[in-house]
């Protein structure tokens, strides 16, 4: 009888140390209060609210792939591409085929990160390390270097999406709610789920466990390229033009929050609500310091800290 | 020689203790080996024999219990310190520098360094001559300057004798070390511990082949269930006393299946390769052979693995085995030899034994919840994995159970044909027990089994028939007809 309460005690310990994200979350939320009270003002919240939209949307990609045991530093790349490409497309031929011809491309990226890694068996750090350049070169190739805003700029409808509201919350934050439902109930609550913890668990047990792992594994960087894709396309509706420079550090960002979310780097561990919480905390902590008036210069001093404070007190925990 | 002459010990172990959770796995253990002594120490998987050699070799530490070395008493506090008193292990996976030399993984310990320009450089002549001077001490032809990723399993085995040498070792600990030798590489090594022994360098040898232990040790200890259950010099217990003391009850006891009348053959293949084997309905096949000698790539062919795609002839229709997955299709389960391969220890039970039978419990994208439910708790509850939680992930599983997740994931299915590796190595004796009435029960209800195994006592028990391999090629064919005993077995393998 003492056992099981001790394990059932030691089992809530486990889970309340899962939820350590969450609580960090919410002190600094409290802490950004405290410093600044325009941190919980409708403006600021929006604002808050826009930046983690878009950071969102590439994180639940990089779930994906780091929980199937890969890696994707070419997302940054691919939201300028597709951000440049949505531009170009919609400027020819509407709204519709811009926004396909965005996430297209980014699944076209995707899924050549994932030919590569699978098929040519090529680490992904190094695989994404070179489409992640090769894929801003093309970018400056096809633009010139210039941003894409056309005459008369991009279509008003496209524009409102950025601005325009439904239930006081922008229809740009709206898009990843649905988004995460979705990606969720498929990761955490269907047989494919299962099939990407278990290859990014154990390739070799989920192959002959009649798994097609390189399949799974393919199939994640082709969500990550098509979600980064996608959220090029949102970043040039708030931008209101196809930035070729746009994305830099997008990766590591995204990166650090899914690892923030207590993800394990190796495969076959992680929760995408955590991930998104780590988002969170990454976008919050940037917009804190700046109603702190730190200088950027330390902003990003103090994000860096944070990220390797969080890992390392996330390898202490699991030992 | 100061206080071990005294004793006459060089090792002395008294009244270890070891509890891991909730397993015992030494009880009151005593042994002692002299200088110049070999002692071998043998009993059945999951008998203890590890355990005390981690305990020796300082990676464990005795809940109870002490270890003198040279009659002075050691707490070691990690591998340093048994190093540094002079016990060397050496462990079944060596653990040598591959890209470096023979003269510097001997020497890795001991690097010979000359003065150049105020720095301590490395003397590549000295290095050369005294891995030549050790390697020949012990008999050992192998160049000193020659890779060791260039050198087979056997030659790898000798460098790190030749390094426990290096150091001045007090004892020597061998885990089964001819576990993979053929019988020519098996003298070679013999001659090695021979050199070792007339340096008055004191040898625990692990085994649990009874001919190796008859021709090369001067006592024995009998591990059996953490206990030493018995210790006898050199010619004082007889072959079929030993293995009843192993065991604890007499061999060829447990009746493998009764009618020997014709059953259908479930499984036939790999098609046109060799060996081509048969899998009987009701029955088990056993098939011996040492590390290397091709059975677990048999077991792995016929379960679809590696190019090109393996044929095989299923209840009479031909399948092409792609990949694993046409082979789960077909009707085959795979236990593969080391557990690692078999489980995803980050997953909890219930997706482990969901994972391979996912076509059947999942409508497309949608999991059929209560039916997967209803499933794995009446498998937990059958094959008795404790504790009978579902959400539990295997990592948090005692060995034994996690074998029984993966017994269950194939009950879970519509597999009738099980391919075996190993699947009782390294788990106690209550879970094997049970292993084994779960593959009697499976052939009952109309299965078939292939089982490899290294440990011929298993074998023959639980098989109806055996093959005997070498080198990737059947040797032998037995059957309870015939002759069927462990030294039929072995020399038909040339152990």
């Amino acid at each position: 009888m003492k056992r099981t309460i001790e394990a059932g005690n030691a089992a809530r310990l486990g889970w309340l140390a899962g939820q350590i994200p969450l609580l960090a979350l919410i002190v600094l939320c409290l802490i950004a209060s405290a410093l600044s009270d325009r941190f919980f003002s409708p403006i600021n919240i929006n604002n808050v609210l826009m930046q983690g939209a878009v950071m969102t949307v590439i994180t639940i990609g990089m779930t994906y792939v780091i929980i199937c045991g890969g890696f994707d530093l070419s997302v940054g790349s691919v939201v300028a591409l597709s951000g440049c490409v949505t531009a170009m497309a919609m400027l020819e031929a509407g709204i519709v085929a811009g926004v396909a011809a965005g996430v297209a491309v980014g699944a076209l990226v995707g899924l050549i990160n994932g030919l590569v890694v699978t098929r040519l068996d090529v680490n992904p750090f190094i695989a994404t390390l070179g489409t992640m350049v090769l894929f801003r070169g093309v970018t400056f190739l096809i633009t010139g270097g210039r941003p894409i805003v056309g005459e008369d700029g991009l279509p008003e409808l496209f524009l409102d999406f950025a601005i325009e509201r439904l239930f006081g919350i922008p229809y740009l934050v709206w898009l990843p709610v649905a988004l995460f439902g979705v990606f969720h109930l498929l990761l955490h609550h269907t047989a494919y789920g299962i099939r990407v913890f278990a290859t990014g668990g154990n390739t070799e047990a989920a192959y002959l466990a009649g798994v097609a792992v390189r399949r799974v594994r393919a199939s994640s960087y082709v969500w990550c390229g098509a979600l980064a894709g996608l959220a090029g396309v949102m970043l040039a509706s708030r931008l209101q033009s196809g930035q070729p420079t746009a994305g830099a550090f997008y990766e590591l960002t995204a990166i650090a929050a899914v690892v923030l979310g207590g993800a394990s780097l190796f495969g076959g561990e992680g929760k995408l609500y955590k991930s998104i919480i780590g988002v969170f905390i990454m976008v919050v902590l940037a917009n804190a310091l700046n109603l702190a008036n730190v200088h950027s210069y330390w902003q990003q001093v103090a994000i860096g800290l944070v990220i390797v404070a969080a890992a390392a007190a996330d390898r202490l925990r699991r030992r | 020689m100061d206080g071990g002459a005294l004793t006459g010990a060089a090792i002395e172990a008294r009244g270890l203790h070891k509890r891991f959770q909730a397993t015992l796995a030494l009880d009151d253990v005593s042994f002692s080996v002299g200088p110049g002594e070999v002692h071998a120490l043998i009993g059945e998987n999951g008998a203890g024999k590890s355990t005390l050699i981690k305990i020796l070799g300082g990676v464990h530490r005795p809940d109870r219990g002490t270890v003198e070395v040279d009659g002075r008493t050691r707490r070691f506090s990690g591998p340093r310190d048994a190093l540094a008193s002079g016990i060397v292990v050496i462990p079944q996976e060596m653990r040598v520098v591959p890209a470096l030399s023979v003269a510097e993984n001997v020497l890795i310990q001991a690097v010979p360094t000359r003065r150049f320009l105020g720095l301590a450089i490395v003397d590549r002549t000295a290095m050369a001559r005294n891995a030549a001077a050790l390697l020949g001490r012990l008999g050992i032809d192998i160049d000193p300057r020659a890779r060791v990723d260039r050198l087979g399993y056997a030659e790898r085995q000798l460098v790190m004798i030749a390094r426990a040498l290096s150091r001045e070792a007090r004892a020597v600990i061998l885990d089964e070390p001819t576990a993979a030798l053929e019988a020519r590489e098996v003298e070679r090594l013999f001659a090695a511990i021979d050199a070792l022994k007339k340096d008055g360098v004191a040898i625990v040898y692990v085994s649990h082949r009874l001919d190796e232990v008859d021709a090369l040790a001067d006592t024995c200890t009998i591990l059996r269930d953490g206990r030493a259950v018995e210790r006898y010099e050199r010619g004082e217990r007889g072959r079929d006393e030993v293995i009843r003391l192993m065991t604890g009850r007499d061999i060829g006891t447990a009746p493998a299946s009764a009618d020997a009348g014709s059953a259908r053959t479930l499984l036939r293949g790999p098609l046109a390769e060799e060996p081509e084997v048969a899998v009987d309905e009701g029955r088990v096949l056993g098939l011996a052979g040492l590390l290397g000698s091709g059975t677990t790539e048999l077991l792995h062919r016929l379960f679809g693995t590696g190019r090109p795609a393996a044929r095989i002839e299923k209840t009479g229709a031909p399948v092409g085995l792609g990949s694993p997955a046409d082979a789960i299709r077909a009707g085959l389960g795979l236990v593969p030899g080391e557990r690692a391969l078999g489980l995803v220890m980050g997953l909890t039970v219930r997706e482990n034994i969901v994972l391979p039978n996912l076509p059947l419990l999942a409508r497309g994208l949608r999991l059929r919840k209560e039916a997967i439910d209803r499933l794995v708790e009446s498998l937990i509850e059958s094959v008795d994995i404790r504790p009978p939680d579902p959400d539990r992930t295997v990592r948090q599983l005692s060995g034994g159970n996690q074998q029984k997740v993966i017994f269950a994931r194939w009950l879970a299915g519509h597999a009738d044909v099980l391919l075996l590796d190993e699947p009782t190595h390294g788990i106690d004796i209550g879970a094997k027990a049970q292993i084994h009435r779960l593959m009697r029960r499976f052939v009952e209800d109309g299965g078939g089994i292939a089982l490899a195994s290294s440990e011929m006592a298993e074998l023959l028990a639980v098989s109806d028939s055996v093959l005997a391999m070498r080198r990737g090629a059947v040797v032998g064919r037995f059957s309870r007809e015939g002759e069927y005993t462990e030294s039929a077995l072995r020399s038909a393998l040339g152990g």
